[in-house]
């Protein structure tokens, strides 16, 4: 219905040619004929547009006129490429770091779990403060206490994480394994991929060993091989049929390979963890019942443990403070992450108000540019609005240019983001691009479009001074604005500076610790016994350590039970001891030390001094008197006078039963093997073969120690053949791994801190060279009266310095007023310390003088004659 | 609009042209020019219609139904578009010309008032 332009075209064309035929008819000249009929139509633009606008909304004009804007637009950017670039990729780094932050955020922090019912799930963990253990997990009889008591939790599942040397895949390997009992998955609300998950009839001593493998097993080692469902593998000791594969889900508490029922672990079925109260290893999630809020479950089960500890005292020290806490499964899965992922939000944020900041800077020195051009427009008619919309459209163009080169950036960057946010919490494996990451682009492109296009100021039309000259003017208020911008770019890049500062001096610190090891020489192996190896533990250790020292190369070797700083956090909590001879002091605590396990030799190998008494020797051996080899940190705290050797230490933990006394024979320097910045540990240091646990070697190399690896396998294959041997690596290399995420933290905080350093540098130097370029004949004039060029170049170079000053002044003031606001939600958060603060505002102060050089250089070489000719 | 300051002609009086339009219609369909030309005879040369409004308004009046317009080949052999009266047409402009005489004779009313008695 609606006739398209060709046809008002061709209306237009019809009546006027039937008006020149009837004029022609009355006798008329032609060419008389043909101008009276076009007279007679009127302006004919303006008729076919009103004809139009019978049809098409005032919006449809809007919308015309804006693309024509933007065609122009797109034209006198063409003529300035310098400049589109330079904004285009600013715009660009902002967009794309923050789309791909956000993303991560969004999928670690907001999204739903893919479990059924993930907003009914809950889990449950039980801490210790006073034992500084923030989770110790529950026992077997703990676990049915609360099954049997509670009611507003429907279901509970246990987890617990065992690791299987398992068979049936190829070479032997060393599998982590959840062993659950039949309520899990049903809890959980998890499916299966292939075949069945677990259920109640897999529970029981008499049930056959079944186990589920996990889906990034099945994809990554298995190929995603169909035929797994059926097969039959060895678990350590047992076997066990493969009865499924476990679709996709974030793996929590643990990152296993399998999960399989309690049968397959002899260790489940003993009576230690059936019956024993404080033997803790499992962990505990829950369905909330029908109506039950998270907050009634933490009631209840707060008040059910708190009648638990009534009823049995003796497993629960008062000293321990044992503690429960109930939270939201999402809620503990994104916690560890969450400090991390906000601050990298908000560095994002600061990204981009430093890239907006420059970017207007630069389309304000255009605009200067061209207000010729916008006064001759706004003389000829063109409305404020006009003009803005014209000003719109290019920055549209700009900011759209922006947005999707920055999409384009933050594809990879976003895999590169939630692999550094996985180290913090699993959920971040499964963050994927979608289409919030365009939604993110497009909105931060339109808001920086709307900010660049209010920028400008419009000529008044009042005020026909644009139209005087095509030469730069610049005004006062303009360079205020230019300064502005400028300083805020160096207020915000200082925030990110003092914010990389303070977390590289963090790494720092942690790298140089003194450890007390000898960190370079020393292999660390884990060579895991099962659990069943008892007492036969230590006479295989022996034997491997004696075969092992034979190689060439091996300075020292000698077997323990804990990796410094790899083992953290995986073993027993510090337990309470006592010496004869001593007694606390009233009020004081009584002291806890670390248990470890080592064999002959173990303090030469790793490089640690004894400071006083023997090291352990082969005599030392079951059924021989028990010795111990104790820190120099009991020494001093208990025996200040210095008699510690010869007496005898005890465990009063009720874990060991039998308050055997242990001869101290030994005093070893003191190293701290779970905090890599050494803190006080009283450790209690047991021969191996009379306390049976072990499964690490420590091997002292001459020369390179990982040449020593192959050699070592060999050894212990040649023992025995399914003995798994693995994670290889110097004591240098642990601490390395473990420090991994720090130094991620700072390398991606350096990154942003770089990035925005660079374009607050490239901003600062624009306005001078601008501010300069502008005053080329105020400089002239000064010369020609007398001002040397030294004076001038100061006179840069201070004005450059003003404005960095300004900045750092404002930044730090921000900054300070931020760290504040944020503390109450990132607990975690620091106010960094003098020196990274004062790094960072002499990196800025240097960065900028430099940036302000050559401006100010130019500023001095001003041709004095050029310079006023150029009025 | 440009207009002669020496153009006798008369102004139409707004809202009258949809109404003339409509009636000039009635007699069969015709184009835009013969439109204008019929109003402007049939007014002894008195109405004079802009072809910046006539245009607008068929279009207009073509939008809200009550004209359909299609292509056809005038008396001259050329091309042209010719509007006709639909029937939702034909209603209104039976209200607009009661419309119009009531406003006729208010106003002749008011500016020829009957001689009171008195």
């Amino acid at each position: 219905m609606r006739p398209d332009e060709r046809e008002l075209d061709e209306e237009i064309r019809g009546h006027l040619a039937l008006s020149v035929r009837e004029r022609l008819e009355r006798g008329e000249d032609p060419e008389a004929a043909r101008l009276a009929a076009l007279r007679e139509f009127g302006y004919i633009p303006a008729i076919r547009d009103s004809m139009r606008r019978v049809w098409y909304s005032r919006w449809f004009d809007t919308v015309e006129a804006f693309v024509l804007d933007i065609r122009i637009g797109l034209r006198s950017l063409l003529r300035a490429k310098g400049l589109a670039v330079a904004v285009v990729a600013t715009l660009a780094l902002g967009i794309g770091a923050n789309a791909a932050i956000f993303s991560v955020v969004r999928g670690v922090l907001l999204r739903p779990l893919v479990n059924r019912g993930e907003d009914r799930l809950i889990y449950i963990r039980q801490s210790a403060p006073g034992l500084g253990a923030a989770n110790t997990t529950f026992s077997v009889p703990e676990i049915s206490d609360f099954r049997t008591r509670a009611t507003t939790v429907a279901a509970f599942g246990d987890f617990s994480t065992i690791e299987f040397t398992m068979l049936g895949f190829g070479e032997p390997r060393v599998v982590k394994a959840g062993l659950v009992g039949g309520s899990y998955f049903e809890v959980m609300g998890l499916r299966p991929q292939l075949g069945r998950l677990l259920d109640e009839t897999d529970d029981g001593p008499d049930a056959a060993g079944v186990a589920v493998l996990t889906h990034r097993f099945w994809t990554t080692s298995l190929n995603s091989d169909p035929t797994v469902v059926g097969r039959a593998i060895r678990l350590g000791t047992r076997s066990a049929t493969v009865v499924g594969v476990l679709e996709p889900s974030v793996p929590y508490p643990a990152d296993t390979e399998i999960i399989a029922n309690v049968v397959t672990s002899p260790h489940h079925l003993g009576a230690t963890m059936v019956t024993e109260r404080t033997h803790r290893m499992t962990e505990l999630f829950g369905r909330l019942a029908p109506g039950a809020s998270v907050e009634d479950a933490r009631t209840e089960l707060t008040a059910i443990q708190s009648a638990i500890m009534r009823e049995h005292p003796d497993a629960y020290a008062v000293s321990a403070h044992v503690q429960l806490s109930v939270t939201p499964l999402r809620d503990q899965l994104a916690a560890p992450a969450r400090t991390i992922l906000l601050v990298l939000l908000a560095a994002a944020g600061v990204l981009f108000v430093i890239a907006c900041s420059n970017v207007a800077n630069l389309i304000l020195a255009r605009s200067i540019r061209r207000e010729g051009e916008l006064a001759v427009r706004a003389a000829l008619g063109a409305s404020h609005g006009a003009l803005r919309r014209t000003l719109l459209a290019e920055s549209l163009v700009l900011c759209g240019g922006g947005a999707v080169l920055g999409v384009l950036l933050a594809r990879p960057l976003v895999s590169v983001v939630s692999r550094f946010a996985a180290r913090f919490s699993v959920r971040a494996l499964e963050v994927t691009v979608d289409d919030s990451l365009l939604w993110v682009g497009a909105g931060l492109a339109l808001a920086a479009a709307v900010l660049l296009a209010y920028i400008p100021r419009l000529p008044s039309p009042h005020a026909p001074a644009g139209l005087a000259s095509g030469g730069v003017r610049i005004s006062p208020g303009t360079t205020r604005r230019l300064r502005l911008f400028a300083m805020t770019q160096i207020a915000f890049s200082f925030v990110l500076l003092a914010g990389a500062g303070t977390l590289l001096a963090t790494l720092v610190a942690l790298q140089t610790a003194h450890s007390g090891y000898d960190l370079r020489q020393v292999l660390a192996v884990d060579v895991p016994l099962p659990i069943e190896a008892g007492a036969t533990t230590g006479d295989f250790f022996h034997e491997a350590t004696r075969r092992i020292g034979k190689l060439p190369g091996v300075e020292q070797v000698a077997a323990g039970n804990f990796v410094p700083w790899r083992d953290a956090g995986n073993l027993l909590p510090e337990f309470p001891f006592s010496v004869d001879g001593y007694t606390p002091a009233g009020g004081e605590e009584r002291p806890h030390a670390r248990l470890r396990v080592v064999t002959p030799g173990f303090f030469a190998a790793v490089g640690v001094p004894l400071v006083e008494g023997r090291d352990f020797t082969d005599e030392d051996r079951r059924g021989s008197e028990r010795v111990v080899i104790v820190s120099q940190s009991v020494a001093t705290r208990l025996f200040p006078e210095g008699d510690v050797l010869d007496r005898h230490f005890v465990w009063t933990d009720p874990l060991f039963g039998n308050r055997e006394p242990r001869r101290i024979v030994g005093v070893a320097a003191d190293v701290d093997d779970e905090h890599v910045v050494p803190e006080p540990a009283l450790t209690a240091y047991h021969p191996l073969s009379q306390v049976p646990a072990g499964g690490r070697l420590f091997v002292r190399a001459a020369g390179d120690p990982y040449a020593l690896v192959p050699d070592v396998t060999r050894i212990i294959r040649e023992m025995s053949a399914d003995q798994p041997v693995a994670r290889a690596a110097t004591l240098q290399d642990v601490r390395a791994e473990v420090l991994a995420p720090e130094r991620l933290n700072a390398f991606v905080m350096s990154g942003f801190a770089g990035v925005a350093l660079l374009i607050a540098v490239v901003g600062v130097a624009g306005v001078l060279a601008f501010s300069v370029s502008a005053r080329t004949q105020e400089f002239g004039v000064r010369l020609a009266v007398g001002s040397t060029p030294r004076h001038l170049l100061l006179g840069v170079l201070t004005e450059g310095a003003l404005i960095v000053a300004v900045g750092i002044i404002a930044g730090a003031a921000g900054g300070l007023a931020f760290v504040g606001v944020a503390y109450s939600q990132l607990e975690t958060l620091r106010v960094p310390g003098a020196l990274p603060i004062l790094g960072a505002a002499t990196v800025l102060a240097g960065a900028a003088v430099i940036a302000s050089l050559l401006p100010a250089a130019k500023a001095a070489r001003v041709d004095v004659l050029q310079a006023l000719r150029t009025e | 609009m440009g207009k002669s300051p020496d153009d006798s002609r008369l102004d139409l009086l707004q809202g009258t042209l949809d109404m003339l339009v409509l009636r000039t219609l009635q007699w069969g369909p015709q184009h835009g020019h013969g439109i204008g030309q019929a109003i402007r005879s049939q007014s002894d040369d008195v109405l004079k219609v802009e072809t910046g409004s006539l245009y607008p308004a068929l279009h207009r009046l073509e939008k809200r139904g009550w004209l359909k317009s299609e292509w056809g080949v005038s008396e001259a052999n050329q091309r042209a578009k010719y509007y006709r009266l639909t029937a939702a047409g034909k209603a209104q402009l039976s209200r607009e010309q009661d419309r119009w005489s009531q406003l006729v004779d208010a106003i002749g009313r008011i500016m020829n008032p009957a001689p009171t008695r008195e």
